[in-house]
């Protein structure tokens, strides 16, 4: 990702936040390039959107810099950055109209009423909303403010927008229609997107890379891929989708080696005793199937000791139930060394 | 919660006698107002607007209605501008001896009028050595009317954080542009219930006003105790209660309506 060409459109030095004794940001070193969808991920509390605040310039970092489109605007009010942010409650302003909401930027730009209207209008159709213009926000739904959130932060044309678990108060449905246009909108509109979400799902699927933030530091950086194939550690394998843990003596027992491993539930395959060739394998014994609709969850308990969750895919026919003697099968790559 | 027809019987009708005990007496007055026999017989067996006319006319209780009005408009004003900024110092900013100063700002409210009364006209006259006048009645009603302001604008700000504002500098706003086009719209109806309420409470002091006024001013409570036992006066003084009940009323009325409107738009 580290092209030397172009400047990045964010660059985070040596970022650290301290609140009393807390530090909520440890030392953050990133780059983002213009134009991408870059994730943050983490737990609450994990500093990732303290990082953001800093970005849009809420907080001051207790030492380090920001630097916006290679400008170190560290110590510099919000009102300064070109970067715009979509907040998690959507604050929009409740005495205005939506259409009022949507000009703000404009209006305190000093843009004339004409103009600035007409602009509004504008992104009001981007985000499909026309038609409520001379609504007030307590009149619409969550899924329709979220969305006169977006158009009011994409109407002044940021370089940079921040969203800060933008999708958190909406239910699912809603929630998987928004990815989609919120992904649709970042490439329509060619800015860059920080996104703030504890939601790992969500991250894999919109993001080019992801920063996974674990106590005020960046764990694992790098593409949805990457992240969720080859966790670097205990923490990103179990927090970004489900894994199956080795400690290192459960290691040394089912495997054979030392450290500590990771393997994903469905890259376990069940079987009543036929192991594929080069496949590693282990006996046990079913101690729970649950149906998901898209395939099943089985937990078996292994002879040699630890509980592995598999997934099996439903085109598998033959299904195994509660207390069925199995042989689990993996192939040696799908094995992850943790750090 | 469902109730017996028997207790919902007994209940309005408690509800009913402590409404009219509340409120016939004032209506009384307004019939006073009305009644020819100047020393109030009931019921009364004439009606007549003489005492109207007279209460128009009376130099005293004209001066007297300018005076209050005067003091409940300053000290109005006063209570805002300390009101509010008191209210933003408390809710914005950390710093020691916060709580103290919170429960030093409401304590005026409950603190005996006469305790007040008698403080201030201590203080002004013993150690400050200033004359008792309008302006010290202005100051000793500024004193409780800021509670009113500083509740109702608190209250106000405590709900709606300070993500506004965070938007509104986002989009590009100074911190004077956000106090124009998003604080202070979102304070106004705050604003204008405390003030209201700020105004009527002065409007109607006299405990903090007989120690804190000198000889020379006279504000409309005052110059009714002042008019009630004199002869001839007591339907004068009717007529001006009712001019008063009117005027308290109003304000608390407007204030009520424009709270209960903010509820519901939220």
């Amino acid at each position: 990702m580290s092209q030397p060409g172009p400047t990045p459109a964010i660059r985070l030095v040596g970022l650290e936040k301290h609140f009393g004794d807390v530090r909520a940001v440890d030392g953050v070193d990133l780059e983002i390039a213009d134009g991408e969808f870059f994730s943050m991920l983490g737990p609450s509390g994990s500093g990732k959107t303290t990082v953001l605040r800093l970005v849009a310039g809420f907080e001051q970092p207790t030492s380090g810099s920001v630097v916006l489109g290679g400008t170190d605007v560290t110590g510099t009010a919000p009102f300064e950055r070109d970067v715009n942010t979509v907040f998690q409650d959507y604050a929009l302003f409740p005495h205005m109209s939506v259409l009022e909401n949507v000009a703000y930027g404009l209006r305190v730009r000093g843009v004339g009423k004409r103009d600035r209207t007409a602009r509004a209008r504008e992104a009001l159709a981007t985000v499909r909303l026309e038609h409520v213009a001379d609504r007030r926000p307590a009149q619409l739904s969550g899924g329709q403010r979220q969305r006169i959130a977006l158009a009011r932060a994409i109407v002044v044309r940021p370089k940079v927008l921040l969203l800060d678990e933008p999708l958190g108060a909406l239910d699912l449905k809603l929630r998987e229609q928004m990815q989609v246009e919120l992904k649709g909108l970042q490439r329509e509109l060619g800015i860059t997107f920080v996104f703030v979400t504890h939601d790992q799902e969500e991250a894999l699927t919109l993001s080019d890379r992801i920063a996974v933030f674990h106590e005020g530091r960046i764990v694992q950086l790098g593409t949805p891929q990457e992240i969720y194939e080859s966790p670097q550690d205990e923490y990103v394998a179990s927090f970004v989708g489900t894994s199956n843990l080795f400690a290192p003596e459960e290691s040394r027992a089912v495997l054979g080696r030392d450290g500590r491993f990771a393997l994903r539930p469905e890259k376990i395959s069940l079987s009543d005793g036929d192991v594929p060739p080069g496949a590693l394998s282990a006996r046990g014994v079913v101690a729970e199937t649950i149906y998901l609709g898209t395939g099943r969850r089985v937990v078996v308990d292994l002879e040699t000791g630890p509980r592995l969750v598999v997934l099996e895919p439903s085109t598998v026919p033959t299904a195994v139930e509660r207390g069925d003697k199995v042989v689990v099968a993996w192939r040696p790559d799908d094995l992850v060394a943790l750090s | 919660m469902t109730l017996s027809p028997l207790t919902r019987r007994i209940l309005a009708g408690l509800t009913g006698l402590v409404l009219l005990v509340m409120y016939a007496p004032l209506l009384v007055v307004v019939a006073n107002s009305f009644n020819a026999d100047p020393s109030m017989t009931w019921p009364p067996d004439d009606f007549t607007t003489e005492w109207w006319t007279r209460a128009f006319h009376s130099q005293g209780a004209r001066d007297a209605v300018l005076t209050s009005v005067q003091v409940a408009i300053a000290s109005t004003a006063v209570a805002l501008v300390l009101g509010v900024l008191i209210a933003f110092a408390l809710q914005r900013f950390d710093f020691f001896g916060k709580n103290t100063v919170n429960l030093l700002v409401i304590l005026p409210i409950a603190l005996p009028g006469i305790v007040t009364g008698i403080a201030l006209n201590n203080a002004f006259r013993g150690i400050l050595n200033v004359q008792l006048g309008i302006a010290t009645v202005i100051v000793a009603h500024a004193t409780f009317c800021i509670v009113t302001v500083f509740n109702n604008v608190i209250a106000r700000l405590r709900r709606m954080g300070g993500n506004l504002e965070e938007a509104s500098a986002d989009l590009g706003a100074g911190v004077w542009t956000t106090f124009r086009l998003v604080t202070f719209p979102q304070l106004r109806s705050a604003l204008l219930a405390g003030g209201l309420l700020a105004f009527a409470l002065s409007f109607d002091e006299i405990i903090v006003t007989t120690f804190t006024a000198g000889p020379g001013t006279t504000t409309l409570p005052i110059w009714i105790l002042n008019n009630l036992f004199r002869p001839n006066q007591a339907p004068v003084v009717a007529v001006v209660a009712v001019v008063l009940i009117v005027i308290s009323i109003v304000p608390i009325w407007i204030a009520q309506r424009i709270a209960g409107d903010a509820e519901t738009v939220r």
